[in-house]
């Protein structure tokens, strides 16, 4: 309470004449028939008195979105700026570089945080700029549960950045430590982090380059008895570089980054640490979606253990239209050889460049878009065409030689009875070996192609509309091949498809993907049509119709046949009484539409309604990802305004 | 109940003086960093003539088409003193495309950049497009969050009246 007076008075003090401030507020609320309700409020003040700054983030949500439950102040922070030096107390958000050692993030609809609660020190003159920090994090990852966090990793660190420009050149020494308190599946490990880094930048008339390097050194203490020490537990580094060439109004953006925390074949879980810590928030090298259909197949970036290269080109073409393509092929560093259905060899990727071997993981991506104005620049119109590739994890992969073994038998006795021959006694004269060659491999890929379109028009009375149409067509399957199948722990060998000819190869795909009735279903066909209609300052009103004809998870069943959906559906039954409400339909199934009613109160205050469904999956942002909950017949409101 | 109360008031506070100053607060003078490498000031900028901030990413859609408007109205009123400056929250994961965008659209106005979103939140921009139109004496006249196409009509009518031009509305009342 007392924390909630001291805001009141800050807030009451603003009336002073001596002060500038701004604030925000965002409240949104919102419930649908899966009980997936919540209340999410925040008032952010930022205050300006002569050399001082000050931010409070106030937050009252019960619960949020995603999160945990807060009626506090969450967020605030003291600056005081004079000549050259700068002091910050409070919750600190600071990057170095490119993020391969520090990159601080508030991003609230992932519900990522890695901000410090500490103390800034910084100090410029001329190019040179040097600063310190220190402080405490709480960094939290989810769990099973899709809204609220479970894994908390404690940061107490601190770091130090020195940098110098000079011209057309900046070169930067970067030091992190921190002390980490990790928290596994059961139980929690000490794990100290030391990270040192060096990035430099140059900027020429028609070119510019940007490289970054940092090395990792992880010890863990086994025990907690005083003064025991910590042993080595990881050591690896990253690096990333970036390099642009500019010719007239085309760019090439070429990026590499080779990410080496740690290695592994599969996915990292909370009990492998040691590795890359929170505050490491790296290039991706993955296009930066924004279509809704294409932000649902984003590639499961590893930070800890994957190389890459992307390759991105953007340039007019005539008639007013740009051009934008982008080509991306990342890899694990590692090929894997599972030796028997649970050990797993790795060797190291020749070369820098990313690998193909499917047990190296290997992903793919291809985009291209055509984009411009028409018609006293009122017509919009956007086309894209993107398709990628990921091989989302190896069950078993083998590729070797088998020793086959023949014994050469002679029969060397034999007697006659009447009038047949019978052996009685035989020896081995001999052993033939042979190899052959034994492949026993299964992996699991996704691919998808997906062709985004918008076109927005605007009339001269102010109104103005966007039809958005996006068509994807997805597979994901498991991919069996070789000539063996599973690995016999009792005589330690593949199982051969055809013992008696090494040479039987097959192949074999299975889908994932099921149908309504649960049958195999070998493509995926996800359609996203929007059409939207708004007054310029004033509303505007916008329809989602989203559709899919295949699960690749359990089966989510719309209990609730809404107004809308049979608005949507033309279906005239539901609107003469004729429709049994609570048996929705099949054709309303696997389909979700929504209603967007969006206010502008005043120039700097909006509010908006959505009632509908909302397909639930993957969201992405900044490179972070997580599922989100499916939002069934429900409604969402939302107020933002800025003072 | 009582937390709602407080809020509730927090709310209604702040309101009630956004409502009182409507001539604007001063906006604070922070350091901007630009895509060119260099580093200035928003006073700086505002040493010519008003100043027009927006924050953009090259992901955000509504951004693309309302910068379009920017870049012409920061061509068009150039000799008055204004400029444009847009302010890009691209993270490392994509900020390296910046300058190639923008050179594909050859446009003329001012790009900072600001990964880690310092900027935005000490101005309140973290909703994409947000703009900020400032007096040149650092009084911020104008704020307005998104863009619906055909607001670039009331960009431009704001644009004008803080220069002292005739704007459309005055057109027609004369």
């Amino acid at each position: 309470m007392k924390k909630v007076v001291l805001f009141i008075v800050s807030v009451t003090v603003l009336f002073s004449n001596d002060l500038d401030y701004n604030a925000s507020i965002v409240a949104s609320y919102g419930d649908n028939y899966d009980f997936y309700s919540y209340s999410e409020n925040r008032l952010d003040l930022n205050i300006f008195y002569n050399d001082i700054q000050a931010w409070v983030q106030y937050e009252y949500s019960n619960p949020p979105e995603v999160g945990f439950p807060i009626n506090d102040i969450r967020k605030f922070r003291i600056e005081y700026e004079k000549d050259n030096f700068t002091l910050k107390l409070g919750d600190i958000y600071e990057i170095w570089g490119r993020g391969l050692a520090f990159n601080q993030i508030d991003d609230q609809t992932t519900n990522y945080d890695n901000g410090t609660r500490g103390l800034y020190f910084g100090y410029t003159n001329g190019g040179l700029s040097i600063s310190h920090l220190n402080g405490n994090s709480d960094i939290w990852y989810f769990g099973n549960d899709l809204r609220v966090p479970y894994f908390k990793n404690s940061h107490s660190m601190y770091g130090n950045q020195a940098q110098y420009d000079w011209d057309i050149f900046s070169i930067g020494l970067t030091q992190l430590h921190s002390n980490e308190t990790h928290q596994k599946y059961f139980g929690e490990a000490y794990v100290n982090h030391e990270l040192n880094g060096i990035y430099g930048s140059m900027m020429l008339a028609n070119a510019d380059l940007f490289l970054e390097y940092v090395d990792k050194k992880s010890t863990e203490k086994e025990n907690l008895f005083p003064g025991s020490p910590f042993d080595t537990l990881k050591n690896g580094y990253g690096v990333y570089g970036n390099l642009n060439i500019y010719l007239g109004n085309w760019g090439l953006t070429t990026e590499y980054k080779r990410y080496v925390f740690d290695r592994g074949h599969g996915d990292f879980t909370a009990d492998e640490y040691g590795n890359r810590i929170g505050f490491q928030m790296m290039p991706t090298l993955g296009r930066e979606q924004n279509t809704t259909l294409l932000g649902r197949v984003v590639h499961p970036y590893n930070y800890n253990d994957e190389r890459g290269v992307q390759l991105s080109l953007t340039g007019p073409l005539p008639f007013g239209l740009t051009l934008l393509t982008q080509y991306a092929h990342l890899s694990r560093n590692d090929t894997w050889q599972s030796i028997t259905t649970f050990d797993w060899e790795n060797k190291h990727i020749d070369g820098f460049l990313p690998g193909s071997n499917e047990s190296s993981l290997p992903f793919w991506e291809n985009y291209q878009e055509i984009s411009g104005f028409a018609l006293d620049d009122n017509f919009y119109f956007r086309f894209g065409r993107g398709n990628n590739k990921d091989v989302m994890k190896t069950i078993r992969f083998f590729d070797g030689q088998e020793l086959s073994i023949k014994e050469n038998w002679v029969y060397t006795d034999s007697v006659e009875w009447q009038d047949e021959w019978f052996y009685t006694d035989s020896s081995l004269i001999g052993i033939d070996t042979t190899k052959y060659k034994l492949e026993s491999k299964m992996w699991q890929e996704v691919s998808s192609i997906t062709y985004p379109f918008e076109l927005s028009y605007a009339l001269n009375n102010g109104y103005s509309f966007k039809i958005g149409f996006e068509y994807q067509e997805r597979k994901k399957k498991n991919v069996s091949t070789g000539n063996a199948t599973t690995y016999n722990a009792s005589d330690s060998s593949w199982t051969l498809v055809n013992p008696t000819n090494p040479d039987s190869f097959f192949v074999i795909y299975e889908t994932q993907y099921t149908d309504w009735n649960s049958e195999k279903i070998k493509t995926q066909f996800n359609r996203m049509i929007t059409f939207s209609l708004s007054k310029a300052s004033k509303w505007s009103v916008t329809i989602n119709h989203d559709q899919s004809n295949a699960f690749d998870g359990p089966k989510t069943v719309d209990p609730y046949y809404n107004p809308l959906e049979a608005l949507i559906f033309g279906d005239l039954k539901y609107f003469t009484g004729k429709r049994d409400r609570s048996a929705p339909p099949r054709f309303g199934q696997q389909r979700w539409v929504s209603a967007e009613l969006a206010l502008n109160l005043t120039a700097s205050q909006r509010l908006s309604i959505m009632y509908g469904s909302i397909q639930g999956g993957l969201y992405c942002s900044n490179g972070i990802c997580r599922q989100i909950a499916p939002f069934n017949d429900g409604i969402k409101l939302t107020y933002s305004a800025i003072f | 109940m009582k937390n709602i109360l407080i809020v509730t008031l927090l709310c209604f506070n702040v309101l009630l003086f956004a409502k009182e100053n409507e001539s604007g607060n001063l906006i604070p003078d922070l350091k901007i960093k630009l895509l060119n490498g260099k580093t200035t000031s928003i006073y700086d900028l505002l040493e010519d003539g008003p100043l027009m901030i927006d924050f953009w990413a090259t992901w955000c859609k509504p951004c693309k088409l309302v910068m379009k408007h920017l870049d012409t109205y920061h061509q068009t009123y150039s000799e008055n003193g204004f400029k444009v400056l847009m302010i890009n929250q691209d993270t490392p994961r994509s900020i390296g495309k910046v300058k190639s965008f923008i050179r594909s659209k050859n446009h003329q106005f001012i790009v900072a950049l600001d990964p880690n979103q310092k900027i935005a939140k000490k101005l309140n921009g973290l909703i994409m497009p947000t703009l900020i139109l400032v007096a040149q004496d650092g009084t911020i006249k104008w704020r307005h969050q998104g863009y619906m196409p055909g607001e670039e009509v009331e960009i431009e009518n704001q644009i004008k009246e803080i220069l002292g031009l005739n704007t459309e509305a005055e057109s027609k009342d004369s």
